[in-house]
């Protein structure tokens, strides 16, 4: 007989959200967790979209710790000298409370703290070693020499899949599977911020940048949220170029997109207060694990699910969700568990938004973390931008005759552009 | 078997501290609670003689009601038992009425060996309460401990001096302070820490220590803060001289009286 009917390694989203639903479903549950409290040891921005975890804490809007509702949201290029943005806003964004920015360091303590009310035993400041194997069949989970026993575990480890790697379970990460990412959270006054953003104090500014002017050979992204009295600012880099440009550092990147006019302006007289680094899934299905096994199931980062497409990025939605369809197997399994019961997970995932959008979007990550996209597109709509809104006195061109102009001037070919334009239309 | 008791303070995280640029005071809401650093070294001791010649540890920590954790966190790193001290009664404690309750607490366990605690804490730096509970039950103490061991009813361990090192020998009972990172704390153990929690932390307050609300808290301490002040830091000058020019620099300083020569 095992001590504990289910073990959750971590209590993110992904792990704490299961656990509520397993306790609640009368399953006696351990949820471990490295940080001490849950959410020191994660750097995500973030913005939380969607509205999952109503399943499990009816009204989690009012109780939760959300700094601000997304009601403007955009996706700039940045080059050196310009900013092309798209920018969103919209009274519906508040009213349909669509985008939810947290700081993590808060939130997951508020929700590891549910699932600890929900019933589940919290351990936290405890790093698992490894799954334990009887015959083929996970049964439970070692730490320091110790086994813990249970029926059935979920991983929920996050980007950094330590548990799954010692398990052989799955390979290494490569520099594909994920990116680098950095934050800086930055001080500034409230109502600093509601001029500054063009916000009230309920309303939030999210946005993502393409940052591919900032370093010879480097991709990356970057984004902006606006929390109550700070500022989260941050990159996302791809590692294999990073590691390329071994001249690089990363934190060089992160000054430089700060030091751009259109950023700088935004956070001056703010006071650094955090700066931290994590890893980015990126590497979609190429990069996912086996999502079950004999006893297993694997929730959130640590399964690789996280979504972007250019206009937005997601992971924390994606995280609940997965966590609370590995619940649901367990809780309708909960008799007999095996590798064949435990496959209704997946079936599960593809039936809900989880891998029906990492298979829609599959191969997004090489169009994304382009060249094309990161660099020349950026360069060619700063050409047209600026020969359109620069007035010299000369005979206007029609809109073809300047992008053909900006096409050349940025050594392409209209063949290439048309077909890079439609390959990203097609996967965005 | 032997008995030993670690005394633990949770403190805010010292890196995560601001401090209140009005009110002069620590801005602790932010920083997150952990185990004071030091204590967690003396804990360390205390588990390496339960290694070798095997030990009942009882830590105890004086605190509010949300303290439990770090004992908890004490007990998954293989201590056997925790009793916070916690009572309204007790709030607002300096270190002489601190060091009486803790004192009070390690005589009703009663039959204890040696007691451990860090020399000082990060939130208040004074140092006063490991012998001031000494000197409360009458044994002796080592202060500035970086190694302890023990054998056969002594406490051999070498302390810290300003001037060198001393090793002292001590009979039991000894309390004994330990320097900051004079070991390397071990890890929490997932297994001790689940059975930590379903064991508990045990809470004892005025009544069962047998204390008078005189003697205790606020009331109980001598220490009165009149004011508090910040000390301004004085500006420093930075001058670059080419070196044949020294001399004219110390002749400069000397003539405004800023440094002195001739050993005065």
């Amino acid at each position: 007989m095992s001590e504990f009917d289910v073990i959750v390694i971590g209590a993110g989203p992904a792990g704490s959200s299961a656990a509520i639903k397993l306790a609640q479903g009368g399953m006696n549950v351990l949820l471990v967790e490295r940080g001490d409290p849950p959410g020191t040891k994660n750097v995500s921005g973030a913005v939380l979209w969607g509205d999952e975890l109503s399943r499990v804490v009816p009204d989690w809007e009012r109780s939760a710790p959300i700094e601000r509702f997304v009601t403007r949201k955009e996706v700039a290029f940045l080059t050196e000298r310009s900013k092309i943005a798209i920018s969103y806003s919209s009274q519906d964004l508040m009213e349909k409370k669509s985008g939810k920015i947290i700081v993590r360091g808060k939130f997951d303590q508020w929700l590891a703290r549910k699932a600890k009310d929900a019933g589940a035993m919290l351990v936290t400041g405890i790093t698992v070693d490894k799954l334990v194997m009887d015959d083929g069949k996970v049964i439970g989970v070692m730490q320091d020499g110790d086994v813990v026993t249970s029926d059935a575990v979920i991983v929920a480890e996050g980007a950094n899949p330590r548990v799954l790697i010692n398990s052989g379970l799955r390979p290494k990460l490569s520099d594909h599977d994920v990116a680098l990412g950095i934050k800086e959270t930055i001080k500034l006054p409230e109502n600093v911020i509601n001029e500054r953003f063009n916000v009230d104090s309920k309303g939030g500014y999210a946005s993502e940048f393409v940052l591919g002017f900032l370093e010879d050979g480097l991709l990356s992204g970057g984004f902006l949220y606006t929390n109550k009295d700070t500022v989260s600012l941050g990159i996302v880099a791809s590692l294999d170029r990073l590691r390329a440009n071994g001249m690089t550092h990363s934190y060089d990147i992160m000054g430089k997109f700060e030091e751009h006019p259109f950023i700088k302006n935004l956070i001056k007289d703010g006071i650094p207060d955090e700066y931290a680094a994590h890893l980015v899934p990126e590497g979609g299905l190429a990069s996912m694990p086996e999502l079950y096994g004999n006893g297993y199931l694997v929730a959130g980062d640590a399964a690789m699910f996280t979504f972007s497409n250019g206009m937005v990025l997601q992971g924390i939605n994606y995280a609940i969700t997965s966590g609370l369809l590995a619940a649901e197997t367990i809780l309708e399994n909960k008799t007999k568990i095996n590798k064949e019961t435990l496959s209704s997970y997946v079936t599960k995932l593809r039936n809900s938004y989880v891998l029906s959008d990492l298979y829609t979007f599959n191969g997004i990550q090489n169009v994304t973390w382009s060249d094309f996209t990161q660099k020349t597109m950026p360069k060619i709509l700063d050409s047209v931008m600026m020969s359109m809104f620069d007035e010299r006195g000369m005979p206007k061109k029609h809109l073809m005759q300047v992008l053909t102009a900006a096409v050349k001037s940025n050594g392409m070919r209209y063949t290439d552009l048309i077909s890079s334009g439609y390959r990203m239309m097609r996967k965005m | 078997m032997l008995n030993i008791v670690v005394m633990i303070k949770q403190v805010p995280d010292s890196s995560e501290v601001e401090i209140d640029p009005v009110k002069m005071t620590l801005n602790r809401t932010k920083a997150r609670n952990v185990v004071n650093a030091a204590d967690l070294n003396a804990l360390e001791f205390a588990l390496r003689i339960k290694d070798k010649v095997g030990a009942n540890i009882t830590v105890i920590s004086m605190g509010p009601p949300m303290a439990d954790a770090a004992i908890i966190e004490c007990m998954a790193r293989g201590a056997d038992r925790g009793i916070l001290i916690t009572d309204r009664a007790f709030a607002g404690a300096d270190t002489y009425p601190t060091g009486l309750t803790l004192a009070a607490t390690i005589a009703k366990i009663g039959n204890v060996d040696i007691i451990f605690g860090g020399d000082e804490t990060t939130d208040s730096s004074t140092g006063h309460v490991g012998p001031g509970v000494a000197e409360f039950l009458g044994i002796d103490q080592i202060t500035y401990a970086k190694e302890v061991d023990y054998e056969d009813g002594y406490v051999i361990a070498t302390r810290d001096l300003e001037d060198g090192d001393e090793t002292v020998k001590v009979h039991t009972p000894v309390l004994i302070t330990v320097l900051l990172n004079s070991n390397i704390p071990r890890h929490q153990s997932l297994r001790k820490k689940i059975d930590a929690i379903r064991k508990g932390v045990e809470s004892w307050g005025i009544n069962e220590l047998g204390l008078k609300p005189d003697w205790v808290g606020l009331r109980g301490s001598p220490t009165i803060v009149r004011s508090m002040k910040a000390i301004k830091e004085p500006e420093h000058l930075h001058k670059t001289v080419p070196i044949d020019q020294i001399d004219t620099i110390i002749a400069d300083l000397v003539s405004k009286n800023i440094i002195k020569v001739g050993g005065k």
